[in-house]
């Protein structure tokens, strides 16, 4: 991705903005500036707050514990897959064939557990399988230098056809029910948001703390000058692939397990909707600290949205719309809120 | 300066490789099946990419200040409600409504514009938002009813032909030509080009880069309108529905078509050789008995492999 | 401080107004409903005139091997998979027949006009179809009239001219009578009950439900029906939008109504997983295959469809017959295979039949 004019400013092309910051890395000391700095979650969770507030005013069965667990669980599979797009996003990357890699991975769990093998192997395999595609995509992204977007939406192809091709359009049944692990629970809360909240939690400790998960920062926001201080991009790129896949992953398993059908068709708009639960989780090479934080709770959010606007009774017809219209609201929210500071 | 804009040598590469591996392409399906290559079934072929291929256009013109449109697709079901609403709820005469379905798409991109511009939200989620948010106008105004009975004259736009080629292919032809002509020959399209290489060294260059952002978005709102109308008159009823997943379509055949992602690079030709590379494709591959899901691994096999043959003779320049 | 909180009051300004836009559900085409009497009347049987499309020049196929595909609303589904089982068997036993299915992978008209095209340009002699849209299918398959090919569609209806034949599953209001009929027994003729559907432009769903409304208001006006919500053909948002209902209405929800195959065990699942068999009445078409697990268990207690793999099989019939000129125009029935005589209706209709009721007992005698 090397341009002929030296980029003086951050060439991520997903967030392309005008003044040129170059990363700065060195560390924030005043508690008022951590806190600052973790103003865009807040915003997500004053969002995400308000809605419990008012739609739970308007109808208190939202605040039902069934209710509130669904939302969480039912949807802590695309927090997570959210995580590894947030990696790969960092990096300055993008991956628009998540659903299908999902939808594939979901269907390999599935038929390794209807086929007798220990739900061990069908929970794991697919997640290695995940790890090996993406990291293939990454190679190629990294090594052969082609545009991500070029890799990913080819892939989005290959993976939609060969889904179809491979189960003949038949949805998969007859699960065994110890391969269900979505539908546990530990302690009374559903394995699916122990899984989210974990893995959050690491993955924001290891983007931060360690070294690597700091280069992606590193690599993302400018690759050649990253390279001058001697780190090696292409190696992060495909350990960020990588690790999206795993991420992918286990989405995947998670998303198979909910039901005890799994579909032979790429749920529909997957993809965009991770992709924009990264986005509007602050994922951007300007400042982020917390963003993995971020996209978890934007999803989180996305859901109750969609959820808020049933039991506020918008008419179905209109539903659509109040949701894209929410997210702007969010996202320029967000925007004006980042001005301010400069 | 000339670094900044097209780089002859690179960009005769990639084209080349596409003239080549089209000319193989439809040597292969050719073959294949003898109802391909046929002044009928070309011609038809024509008529049905002309949508997608308006919108492609475009979308070149986006991708190429190193922004992109994810909303086109949305933009497009809101047009087509429009027309129906226009005409048959709000009783306006046919050739009214059609220009001020137009107007609406236009103004569907002035606002994506807007916020990129003006707000400085990144283009990706600007329009993906506004792709819920156009496409949540579809469906509201629509109330989930179509509009037909749409009168012959109307129809005859896109299901008719001058000369024995399809009426829109005549448009699209003329767009394609206007498109190419204004992104070489003149300011505005260097400005682009500018604005997709350094936008620091483009503004301080004296190119207004937010004006020329804004337009870009408008003239994307303005084509995928076009082909709204186009389909409409094609399939003679409008849905909530429609256009859906046309922006990967676009997407897919301006990266193949060789333009950069990152902005900076890219041409015409190259986003119409990638058009006709997938519709022959599609076609020919259909033709030659491969089924749906197929014919989609096919596709995506392609668009990788163009770019890896593409960059393997672009090795030596980076 | 101060614009954090503004962004949050607008965005609660936001949420606030869009309860302005209330829930209504006005139905999609604006046909007239025509609800059938309470009672097992049978709808008086209407006379018309011949009203299909017929193909131009067509060749004499009589006798002659056919070469046919099959293009459904989308692939990748139990139900067109069950209607290519029966158009394969069919095919099988005709043994004059080549035959195969294609079509795209989501419930898109424009993707679908593609196929049809490519085939008519493939040189097929007959063209099976199942529509998305009835109106924007028809130019496509006008064209295919008019290069001679044999056209009959069967499950969603094209605009009559456009085709020879339709294969008809079942009448719209006795479909719709059956349902409110079913649901009215599970929940003791009262209560309320919510519907899930794929979406409200998608043609067959948007009549079932308008006949269901005026049936429902004519023969149990003691129901009360209280929101639809759209989950395209998806099998994960059928089951979370089933979900949100249950929450949302708790104990009030009576029943839920499912509209496709695909809805119907999701929300039969989702009402498992929320532990309210028994309490939420589960009523819809499904597929067999899809359903067993919960009408086993008692969950469900019946799913209505009509015999997918009998559909395909007797489209085929159709269309072999169409092609050798025994169905023709003004003729009354058409002779298909094992289902024996079927009947014609509404000038180019031709019937199936009643539909089924899948229960606890039947259910497993079946494998779709």
């Amino acid at each position: 991705m090397s341009n002929d004019a030296a980029p003086i400013l951050a060439r991520n092309p997903l967030t392309t903005e005008l003044a040129g910051a170059a990363v700065t890395s060195t560390p924030m000391v005043s508690l008022r500036a951590q806190i600052g700095q973790w103003r865009h979650e807040f915003i997500l969770l004053g969002a995400i707050a308000a809605l419990f507030i008012v739609v739970g005013a308007v109808n208190p069965m939202f605040l039902n514990s069934a209710n509130v667990t669904n939302l969480f669980a039912g949807n802590a599979y695309i927090a997570i897959a959210a995580i590894g797009m947030s990696m790969v996003i960092i990096c300055g990357h993008i991956d628009v064939s998540v659903g299908a890699l999902i939808g594939v991975l979901a269907m390999v769990s599935g038929s390794l557990a209807v086929n007798g093998y220990s739900p061990w192997l069908a929970w794991l395999i697919p997640i290695m399988i995940g790890v090996s595609i993406s990291a293939f995509v990454g190679a190629l992204v990294a090594y052969v230098r082609i545009p991500s977007i070029v890799v990913t939406l080819g892939m989005f192809s290959i993976l939609k056809g060969g889904l179809i091709t491979v189960t003949g359009g038949m949805w998969l049944s007859g699960l065994p029910a110890d391969f269900l692990i979505a539908q546990y629970r530990f302690f009374g809360i559903p394995s699916t948001v122990w899984l989210m909240f974990v893995l959050t939690m690491l993955a924001a400790m290891w983007l931060h703390g360690s070294f690597s998960g700091r280069t992606f920062y590193a690599v993302g926001s400018n690759a050649e000058a990253a390279q001058v201080i001697g780190i090696r991009t292409a190696p992060t790129v495909v350990l960020a692939f990588a690790m999206h896949g795993g991420f992918a992953g286990i989405a995947a398993v998670l998303f198979a397990t909910q039901m005890q059908v799994i579909q032979s068709t790429v749920p529909a708009g997957l993809e965009l909707t991770i992709i924009a639960a990264s986005v509007v989780g602050g994922v951007s090479i300007l400042g982020g600290r917390g963003f993995i934080v971020g996209s978890t709770l934007a999803a989180i959010l996305f859901a109750i949205i969609n959820s808020s606007l049933i039991f506020l009774n918008v008419s179905a017809y209109w539903l659509r719309a109040v949701q894209g219209l929410l997210i702007l609201v969010v996202v320029l929210a967000d925007i004006t809120q980042r001005r301010q500071v400069r | 300066m000339s670094t900044l804009s097209i780089d002859p040598r690179r960009l005769l590469r990639h084209e080349t490789v596409l003239v080549f591996l089209l000319a193989i392409a439809l040597l292969v399906l050719s073959v294949q099946s003898e109802h391909f290559f046929t002044a009928d079934n070309l011609l038809n072929q024509g008529r049905l990419m002309t949508e997608v291929s308006l919108i492609a256009l475009a979308m070149t013109f986006v991708i190429l200040t190193g922004g992109i449109d994810l909303s086109v697709g949305s933009i497009f079901g809101l047009v087509a409600i429009s027309l129906g609403v226009l005409w048959q709820s709000l009783g306006l005469p046919l050739p009214m409504a059609m220009i001020v379905a137009v107007m609406i798409g236009g103004a569907a991109g002035l606002l994506n514009g807007l916020i990129i511009t003006r707000f400085g939200v990144p283009p990706l989620i600007t329009t993906l938002a506004t792709l819920m948010l156009y496409r949540g106008l579809a469906e509201g105004i629509s109330q989930g009813r179509s509009v037909r009975g749409y009168p012959d004259w109307f129809l005859q736009l896109a299901q008719g032909e001058l000369l024995h080629v399809p009426n829109q292919f005549w448009l699209l032809c003329i767009c394609a030509v206007a498109a190419a002509v204004i992104l070489g020959c003149t300011a505005f399209g260097r400005a682009i080009y500018a604005t997709g290489a350094n936008k620091t060294a483009a503004w301080f260059s004296g190119i207004d880069i937010r004006r020329t952002q804004l337009w870009i978005y408008i003239a994307s709102g303005l084509l995928t309108a076009m082909a709204a109308i186009i389909f409409v008159s094609r399939v003679s009823t409008t849905r909530s529905d429609m256009g859906t997943g046309m922006e990967l379509e676009a997407i897919t055949a301006v990266v193949l078509g060789g333009a950069s992602i990152f902005g900076g690079h890219g041409t015409v030709i190259g986003t119409v050789l990638g058009l006709a590379l997938m519709q022959a494709l599609k076609n020919g591959l259909a033709l030659a008995g491969v089924r749906g899901d197929g014919t989609i691994i096919v596709i995506g096999l392609v668009l990788i492999a163009t770019s890896l043959i593409s960059n393997s003779f672009n090795r030596g320049k980076s | 401080m101060k614009h954090f909180a503004k962004s949050i009051a607008i965005f609660v300004l936001a949420i606030a107004s869009s309860s302005a836009f209330a829930a209504t559900w006005t139905g999609a085409d604006d046909l007239p409903a025509q609800p059938l009497s309470c009672d097992a009347t049978p709808a008086p049987a209407v006379a018309r005139p011949y009203d299909g499309g017929a193909p131009v020049n067509a060749p004499s196929r009589k006798g002659k091997k056919l070469n046919v595909v099959d293009v459904p609303k989308l692939i990748g589904i139990g139900y067109f998979n069950a209607t290519t089982k029966g158009i394969a068997a069919a095919a099988k036993e005709l043994g004059t027949v080549k035959v195969r299915t294609d079509g795209p992978t989501r419930a898109n008209i424009d993707e679908q006009i593609t196929f049809i095209d490519n085939y008519i340009t493939s040189g097929v002699d007959g063209i099976l179809f199942a529509a998305n849209d009835p109106v924007a299918i028809a130019p496509v398959l006008k064209r295919a009239l008019s290069k001679g090919i044999n056209v009959v569609g069967y499950d969603a209806d094209a605009a009559p001219r456009a085709r020879q034949w339709f294969v008809n599953q079942a009448q719209f209001n006795s479909m719709a009578k059956v349902l409110i009929d079913t649901l009215a027994r599970e929940t003791g003729g009262r209560g309320n009950f919510a519907i899930v559907t794929s979406t409200f432009t998608t043609p067959n769903q948007a009549r079932w439900i308008a006949e269901m409304a005026a049936y429902q208001a004519r023969c149990h006006p003691q129901m009360r029906w209280l929101e639809t919500v759209e989950a395209q053909e998806d099998n994960m948002l059928s089951f979370t939008q089933t979900s949100t209902l249950i929450n949302k209405y708790g104990d009030k929800l009576s029943g839920v109504m499912g509209m496709t195959t695909v809805a119907t065990p999701a929300a039969a699942e989702a009402i498992t997983q929320a532990k309210r068999c028994g309490k939420v009445a589960i009523v819809g078409m499904a597929t067999p295959n899809a359903v067993k697990p919960y009408l086993n268990k008692g969950c469900m207690k019946s799913a209505v469809l009509w015999n997918p793999v009998d559909l395909g099989y007797a489209a085929m019939y159709a269309l072999r017959a169409a092609a050798d000129g025994t169905l023709r125009p003004g003729s009354t029935s058409l002779k298909a295979g094992r289902l024996g005589e079927l009947k014609v209706v509404n000038g180019s209709e031709i019937l199936l039949g009643a539909p089924y009721v899948f229960t606890k007992s039947n259910v497993n005698g079946f494998d779709f």
